[in-house]
């Protein structure tokens, strides 16, 4: 038994094609992928348009929720805010909550990246010899919105002011691990009594042209010749990297002692959390999956318990061919001969991969599976090809209580972290 | 707490100099910036860093913020081996706001500029260092731990100033919690680029700007080269938007700050703050003193700052004059955070 126990008590999603958690858990049991081909990657002569990304049609719907005029504040803000108010309404909590407990706020981001449009304008203000014209463009400003005002942060700074969070605010940018480090901080936080109540997660947009390029030029996006549905394929022998995406996830985690006070309904619990460096190398990790597995071990410790209580794995399973070899090798050292008796799933076949966002949205469909008793499918998973056909992914969805799932978030250059969570 | 965290060692770079020593010295004068003559700053020239520590390839890839806090931290190198531990009980932590992005931007920019009709994948396949690799906090981190052998629990930060406070606090809470032995904690500043000055929400033209980088070594035991040593003695932490409750929340963090050595404001001997900040500055005016810091000596270094003081805090801890007594950092953020950093500066019994 901890000393300060951490409940889940509510969550809210973005992602593409899915504007709630529920609709998300839903398309994919179904297995309907949200990848589709980006048309502005398409405009620009890309080679591969396949990305996972919010329409416009969302856009609208975010922005008709925002408390504000949504055109005047960056779509990070607009986001932030849209999948806040969600988790606070799940959890059952006005926005004043915060300001009348002991509070923190977590989010995870990665960089501000600028898109097209951003960088055709800045272009206008420089000059012959490479100089840009700072004041001209300071006079000329762009809505707050667009250029490269924006900055990692503002979001954090943006939901720390709407909900009047007092105690603690960070941003974590740890990659693709961010999203599951902030969720790990907010729970330590409560864990050691510095705060009763937080709001964590991730908000990532990064399915723009930049990132788009950044990661191509280092071999990570796959470029093969498929149906952008069919792009990312965790843990198949074809697998050739993944799929760029975006999206967000925040849940909110309690004291036991806060959640109780109120009557809330716990939607589940943070039992344990690790993470470590291990810098073996930028772009993949020990190849024998040692490392991953000290990363896993930590978090079952963390958790008290044994790697045989685990019963399900949301697996990072980026579909690179570096990742999922390390990952696999990895749970099968930690599971051993239990193996069997675990369910394993790799969502970002489905949703593609948005980098500090996906750990914050595959915890929340963690917790769906830990709540509903439903296990997700791996799309484009076939386990007659496998390559580790030892580990059960599954194919088609499949209705199981469980009480313990770990989710995993292996970041570039070695940010590894797991997240073990419990039923209610 | 009931483990003690003491800094051990320290290493900054900025524009006073390499060596906390010179932030003692005579203050430097900013100069105007390369691409904005009206507008002066502290800039630092791209350090080379050491090849025996780093792969030649990173002096290529890393931005000059990244290569500035690789060539600070790699002064605590010999530091950190002496400590003989093993990687896995070494922490990470890191404050390196904005480290990368958007100033590989700036490549692209200028590119489109110069060919505005060229379509931008071909501009963009053009355009050196544009890769993932440059665009995450985690790269630099990755290169510290694979340098330096660090690979316990780690946390990059980008809470703008006070991102140095965060991870400060996340590398002491590993060693207290015994998940580490030792911490880095790292820090740089941002670069002087446009982007610094469009992404403050009120750009204000007296705001000198420096870059630079500060490293410090926490461990649970002190370094045993001088009679004195340094203790992290408490911490808080506290945000407010509203600055009608922000006096309100300063309070509280200075008081959880100093209370687990039963101190009171007056207690403290030295105060580090931000001089130019007048409601920080409205915090001490029951308990007048001088306020130390060394911002005239480096600029607003930003994520930097804290650590960069606390730094300087090192070098009069270990020097032969030192007495005993607490210094209290206290930090307010143009965005509302606010913290209180208590160290207690002890002979150690040794020495007695």
């Amino acid at each position: 038994m901890r000393t300060r126990e951490v409940y889940v008590t509510g969550f809210g999603l973005v992602a593409p094609m899915a504007l709630d958690a529920a609709t998300l858990f839903e398309r994919i049991c179904q297995k309907q992928s949200c990848v589709r081909e980006h048309p502005r990657f398409k405009a620009l002569g890309f080679n591969n348009s396949a990305a996972g990304f919010i329409d416009d049609g969302q856009w609208q719907q975010i922005a008709a929720g925002f408390g504000g005029n949504a055109a005047l504040h960056p779509r990070q803000s607009v986001l932030a805010e849209f999948v806040a108010r969600q988790a606070l309404l799940h959890a059952g909590l006005t926005p004043t909550a915060f300001a009348h407990t002991r509070s923190g706020l977590f989010l995870g981001a990665n960089k501000y990246c600028a898109d097209s449009h951003d960088l055709h304008r800045a272009s206008r203000f420089m000059g012959e010899t490479g100089r840009v014209d700072l004041d001209q463009l300071l006079d000329n400003p762009a809505p707050s919105s667009a250029l490269f005002g924006r900055r990692v942060d503002q979001q954090t700074l943006h939901l720390a002011e709407t909900l009047g969070i007092r105690d603690h605010i960070s941003t974590h940018s740890d990659a693709c691990a961010a999203g599951t480090m902030a969720i790990g901080s907010a729970y330590r936080a409560i864990e050691r009594g510095e705060i009763d109540l937080a709001i964590c997660g991730a908000v990532e947009l990064m399915a723009n042209e930049l990132p788009y390029y950044m990661f191509n030029s280092l071999g990570a996006l796959c470029q093969a010749d498929l149906p952008a549905s069919e792009q990312s394929r965790p843990f198949m022998p074809d697998r050739c990297g993944f799929v760029i995406s975006e999206g967000a996830a925040m849940v909110i985690l309690e004291s036991a002692e806060h959640a109780q006070r109120r009557k809330a309904t716990t939607v589940g619990r943070v039992l344990g959390y690790a993470n470590v460096c291990e810098a073996q190398k930028m772009t993949s990790s020990s190849r024998d999956g040692s490392k991953y597995e000290e990363c896993m071990e930590a978090a079952i410790e963390d958790a008290g318990l044994l790697s045989s209580a685990v019963q399900h794995v949301n697996t990072h399973g980026t579909s690179t061919q570096a990742n999922d070899s390390c990952e696999a090798l990895a749970l099968q050292r930690v599971f051993g001969e239990c193996q069997e008796h675990v369910t394993f799933t790799a969502n970002k076949s489905a949703i593609g991969h948005s980098l500090a966002g996906s750990g914050a949205i595959e915890a929340v469909l963690s917790l769906i599976s830990l709540r509903d008793g439903v296990l997700l499918p791996t799309l484009n998973y076939d386990h007659d090809r496998a390559e580790y056909p030892s580990l059960t992914f599954l194919s088609e969805p499949m209705r199981q209580s469980i009480n313990v799932v770990m989710s995993n978030s292996f970041g570039f250059g070695g940010v590894n972290s797991s997240l073990v969570l419990g039923r209610a | 707490m009931s483990i003690a965290v003491y800094i051990h060692s320290a290493a900054v770079l900025n524009a006073a100099g390499s060596e906390c020593a010179d932030l003692l010295g005579t203050p430097p004068s900013p100069q105007p910036l390369a691409f904005d003559a009206t507008r002066r700053a502290f800039a630092l020239p791209t350090p080379r860093l050491a090849s025996d520590l780093f792969d030649r390839k990173i002096q290529r890839s890393v931005e000059p913020q990244g290569l500035r806090l690789l060539h600070c931290v790699a002064r605590l190198a010999p530091a950190l081996a002496a400590l003989q531990l093993p990687p896995a009980r070494i922490a990470l932590t890191a404050a390196i706001p904005e480290v990368d992005a958007p100033s590989p931007c700036w490549d692209a920019v200028q590119a489109i500029s110069e060919q505005p009709q060229k379509p931008l994948a071909q501009l963009l396949a053009n355009t050196p260092p544009l890769h993932a690799i440059t665009l995450l906090n985690s790269s630099v981190m990755a290169y510290v731990a694979e340098a330096l052998q660090c690979h316990g629990p780690m946390g990059g930060f980008c809470s703008q100033d006070n991102a140095g406070l965060d991870a400060l606090v996340e590398a002491c809470q590993q060693i207290v919690e015994q998940r580490a032995d030792a911490a880095l904690v790292v820090s740089s500043s941002p670069n002087l680029t446009p982007a610094l000055y469009l992404r403050e929400p009120t750009p204000s033209a007296e705001a000198i700007f420096g870059e630079g980088a500060a490293a410090l070594l926490l461990s649970s035991a002190p370094s045993r080269t001088t009679p004195h040593a340094l203790r992290i003695a408490g911490f808080a932490r506290g945000y407010s938007a509203d600055p009608q409750r922000g006096a309100a929340v300063a309070r509280r963090v200075i008081d959880q700050a100093l209370s687990l050595e039963k101190l009171c404001l007056g207690d403290v001997e030295q105060i580090v703050a931000n001089p130019e900040d007048a409601q920080l500055m409205s915090l001490f005016a029951e308990h007048p003193r001088g306020v130390r810091s060394a911002r005239a000596m480096t600029g607003d270094l930003g994520a930097s700052t804290l650590l960069s003081e606390i730094a300087l805090a090192l070098h009069h801890t270990q020097s032969a004059s030192a007495t005993p007594g607490h210094t209290l950092f206290v930090s307010h953020s143009r965005a509302g955070h606010w913290g209180a950093l208590l160290l207690a500066s002890e002979t150690l019994e040794k020495h007695t």
